[in-house]
């Protein structure tokens, strides 16, 4: 019978072109009709450290990473104990590598899966040519592998020329050629990997960085401050090309102090605008958020989280960044904090953080992590679009001074644009009178505190506050890169009996206390998972008396990420 | 590829405005005496000479006593956190190159805890002026060595002087490539109105160092009034031999010490793409 699905790892030191060959793979099934996702491993060296693409395709949407892995492809075997372990691989799983590479070291042999020889050099190549063009290991075990799914030529040769074709027609045809060559060293492997067929439609090929990038453009945002921090770089590397021939702009800050002021100064300016981070950059920026939160200036902040605490580990997943994103600038200072449920989700996630933070003169947070960010994943294209709500800036008083910061009525005042006659103000990080100037006494500090806590108060998110599959007793609660493997979990358990719901948070702060209860409605018990130690999101439910104080916390750091099974194990 | 400009010019507005017409009316905090009210002065008759509209004004500043500028001009204004006034004043400059941008701030803002900023604006060559008020001391906490002050001069922090080389801001700005570097003198308010318009005329950075006194603090910096004189520097295009005069002077020359050529940062493209352009690229 054909497979459903197949996960397959590509792996080797640094360099080697595992992301490549991983690349190659997944898009040769998206373009044959296939769903997928790969997620990447690699540790903080540039070149020479282990690194491996985890790949899994198949006629269902992806969004776990799976319990094991059905094949393990290695380049070479130079670096691979440094990461053996993070790779789940049993007596089923293939282990597919060249002899000449040299004996399948322990770590991966342990797990008695059988071993695959497979010649991957070509041994007709002369010497000068193999310098030439390069042994190209990686495009031959990437051609193997899609022609042992079933994948056909004509798309594997079409993956190779959409990845490298911007390098030159010479360099694309060595690397179709290889591919080609691995493509038709699969049949005499004997080895039956074959695919059930595909239902192709249109798809699209995203990661989770570039989604949120994509929801960004399609919110308005058009001015970008950052500085460099993995695994956020390679969001705003896509972005920069788009963001410019749109007419927007990036500015590289000379770091992420500037960076978040450069936003806030583009925002004030009437233009809707973003920083992109990760937690240490994201330490630093938390000084002027509390600016841009008393000043009542809109901005959207997108933390793709790493494991932490200070540097952590750059390159790899972790959600422990919610207590400072919910409580990390100093003062009582009310915004938002949004988390995307899965891959295609950053785009709507981060479209709705641009309407909310000009709808409410806030700064919002998205937080994502490098799970999501860093996954690349074939899904149906984003048509989910939050309706847009604009910046209030007619001022109906016209009085001088402008009052700004009134404190009466409605919470959210109108923020005139600069170059407005009759209507200037000043955006005041001190307490500040309702003109803006600054101002210490008691009344008028506690009402513009007010002010600002009823805006985020009376915002109501509606329908976008998270969303619920199922109805059964036990509710898993989840956010970000977690909700995938917690309804996966969901769907397996509900299969063997179990009575199951997931609710997945999107709105983190403030927290949809009223949906929430209405979510929750039912269930008997209530398990909690997310990807910290301390249990950030738990305690930040029972805080607010969001679920019962019987509720479970599974909470344990990265960067493994959850797998399926694991929540299973727990909940049955 | 070069940042230099074919041709300095710069573009001059003219309507008819009053200096009053920039005044906000609000009454500064500053102590009596303080050289931050000839700066204050200063701009006001400056932008009523140079004669955009207080609409089109923005003052963006940090913290400190000087920092509380905007608050007291009719302009727009944005009154941040400490030392990150160029960096939003540059990400508003960038965002609305329509509106004329001014920042403005002390020197514990602008090179202590601003410093990396400072070096970066510079460098960037946003076309905006900044007007740095050095009294060489931290005013608002009340009287600690900034990077200007004297490495002799006594405070309860650094008891017998900080004993460090002060901050040579001019230098720096030269070399990192801002590209109109002068010193003013807040006692001389219609001189350094002078200076304003002629920066805020300069394309590029403008940077503006003022002496203007802390004689709460400082009560010997009202002795600066007689040791200020105008610079003899003649040859304001040669950054080489700007520095090299910068560097010599005992800090106390006024007027354009330096004059640059680059062009400033330049505009942003013109739409060329659309959402739909980019979303097809997600085809696989």
């Amino acid at each position: 019978m054909p497979r459903q699905s197949i996960a397959v790892v590509f792996a080797g030191s640094g360099g080697s072109g595992a992301m490549s060959a991983g690349a190659v793979f997944l898009r040769a099934a998206a373009r044959a009709g296939y769903f997928g996702m790969m997620t990447q491993l690699f540790g903080a060296q540039v070149r020479g450290g282990e690194s491996a693409s985890l790949v899994q395709i198949g006629v269902m949407p992806v969004e776990a990473q799976p319990d094991r892995f059905d094949a393990f492809v290695a380049l070479d075997w130079d670096k691979v104990e440094q990461f053996a372990a993070e790779i789940p691989l049993d007596e089923a799983s293939l282990i597919i590598a060249d002899p000449a590479s040299g004996a399948v070291p322990p770590g991966i042999a342990k797990s008695k899966g059988r071993v695959v020889a497979l010649p991957m050099t070509d041994a007709s190549e002369s010497k000068a040519d193999r310098a030439l063009l390069g042994r190209r290991v990686n495009m031959f075990a990437a051609g193997c592998m899609a022609a042992l799914c079933g994948l056909p030529v004509g798309e594997i040769e079409g993956a190779v020329d959409a990845i490298f074709g911007g390098k030159g027609a010479d360099v694309a045809a060595a690397n179709k050629a290889r591919a080609l060559s691995g493509a038709q060293a699969a049949a005499a492997l004997g080895l039956d990997l074959k695919l059930a067929p595909p239902t192709p439609d249109q798809r699209w090929l995203i990661s989770g960085n570039q989604a949120v990038a994509l929801g960004a453009l399609r919110g308005g945002v058009r001015f970008v401050g950052c500085y460099p921090i993995t695994p956020a770089t390679d969001l705003v590397e896509w972005l920069a090309p788009h963001l410019l021939k749109l007419g927007g702009r990036l500015v590289l800050g000379e770091d992420e102090l500037a960076s978040i002021n450069l936003v806030i100064g583009a925002s004030y300016g009437g233009v809707p605008a973003m920083t992109v981070t990760s937690g240490p950059g994201f330490s630093l920026m938390v000084e002027s958020l509390g600016l841009a939160i008393a000043a009542e200036i809109p901005l959207v902040l997108v933390d793709v989280m790493r494991a932490g605490p200070s540097t952590g580990i750059a390159s790899k997943t972790e959600q422990s960044d919610l207590n400072l994103a919910i409580y990390g600038a100093h003062g009582d200072a009310p915004h938002v904090v949004l988390a995307p449920l899965s891959v295609g989700d950053c785009a709507a996630t981060a479209e709705y953080a641009v309407y909310v933070a000009e709808a409410l003169q806030v700064p919002v947070i998205v937080l994502s992590d490098q799970a999501l960010g860093q996954a690349t994943t074939v899904i149906d294209p984003v048509r989910d679009r939050p309706p847009p709500q604009p910046r209030k800036i007619d001022g109906v008083d016209a009085g001088k001074p402008f009052k700004r910061y009134a404190t009466t009525g409605d919470a959210i005042t109108p923020m005139p644009l600069p170059g407005t006659p009759n209507r200037e103000w000043v955006a005041e990080g001190l307490t500040h009178n309702e003109a803006g100037l600054p101002a210490s006494g008691a009344a008028m500090h506690a009402a513009q505190i007010h002010k600002r806590a009823r805006k985020i108060r009376e915002f109501d998110a509606g329908e976008r506050w998270g969303e619920v599959t199922g109805e059964g007793d036990t509710a898993i609660l989840a956010f970000g890169s977690t909700v995938g493997p917690a309804r996966e979990a969901a769907r397996r358990l509900t299969e063997a009996g179990h009575s199951v719901r997931v609710i997945a948070l999107r709105l983190i702060s403030p927290l949809p206390v009223r949906q929430l209860a209405q979510a929750l409605s039912g269930a008997r018990r209530v398990v909690v998972i997310e990807q910290n130690d301390s249990g950030q999101l738990y305690r930040h439910l029972l805080g607010h008396k969001a679920v019962p104080v019987e509720a479970e916390s599974v909470a344990r750091p990265g960067p493994q990420p959850f797998r399926p099974s694991e929540i299973v194990n727990y909940v049955a | 590829m070069t940042d230099t400009l074919a041709n300095p010019t710069a573009t001059t507005p003219s309507c008819v405005f009053d200096a009053k017409d920039f005044a906000s009316g609000a009454h500064p905090v500053w102590c009596p005496g303080c050289g931050d009210f000839g700066v204050l002065a200063a701009l006001e008759r400056a932008l009523a000479k140079y004669g955009r509209p207080p609409h089109e004004v923005v003052l963006v500043s940090g913290i400190g006593c000087s920092s509380r500028l905007p608050g007291y001009m009719s302009t727009y204004g944005f009154h941040g956190v400490h030392g990150r006034a160029l960096a939003a004043a540059t990400g508003l400059k960038l965002a609305r190159p329509d509106l004329e941008v001014i920042a403005v701030g002390g020197d514990g803002d602008g090179y202590s805890i601003g410093g990396n900023h400072f070096i970066h604006a510079c460098r960037r060559n946003p076309d905006l002026l900044y007007v740095v008020m050095d009294n060489r001391v931290y005013g608002m906490t009340k009287g600690q060595p900034s990077p200007t002050t004297e490495p002799d001069w006594d405070s309860d922090i650094a008891p017998g002087g900080i004993g460090l080389r002060p901050f040579n801001p001019l230098a720096v700005a030269i070399a990192a490539g801002a590209n109109y570097v002068a010193r003013g003198f807040s006692g001389d308010p219609n001189g350094l109105a002078d200076l304003i318009v002629d920066g805020l005329k300069w394309p590029g950075f403008a940077f503006i160092e003022v002496l203007s006194p802390c004689i709460t603090f400082r009560p010997e910096q009202r002795d600066w009034k007689k040791m200020v004189r105008p610079s003899n520097i003649s040859i304001e295009q040669d950054r080489a031999a700007a520095t090299a005069l910068v560097l010599a002077d005992d800090g106390f020359s006024l007027g354009v010490l330096y004059r640059g050529d680059r062009a400033s940062i330049a505009a942003a493209l013109k739409p060329e793409i659309t959402m739909g352009d980019v979303e097809r690229e997600f085809a696989p």
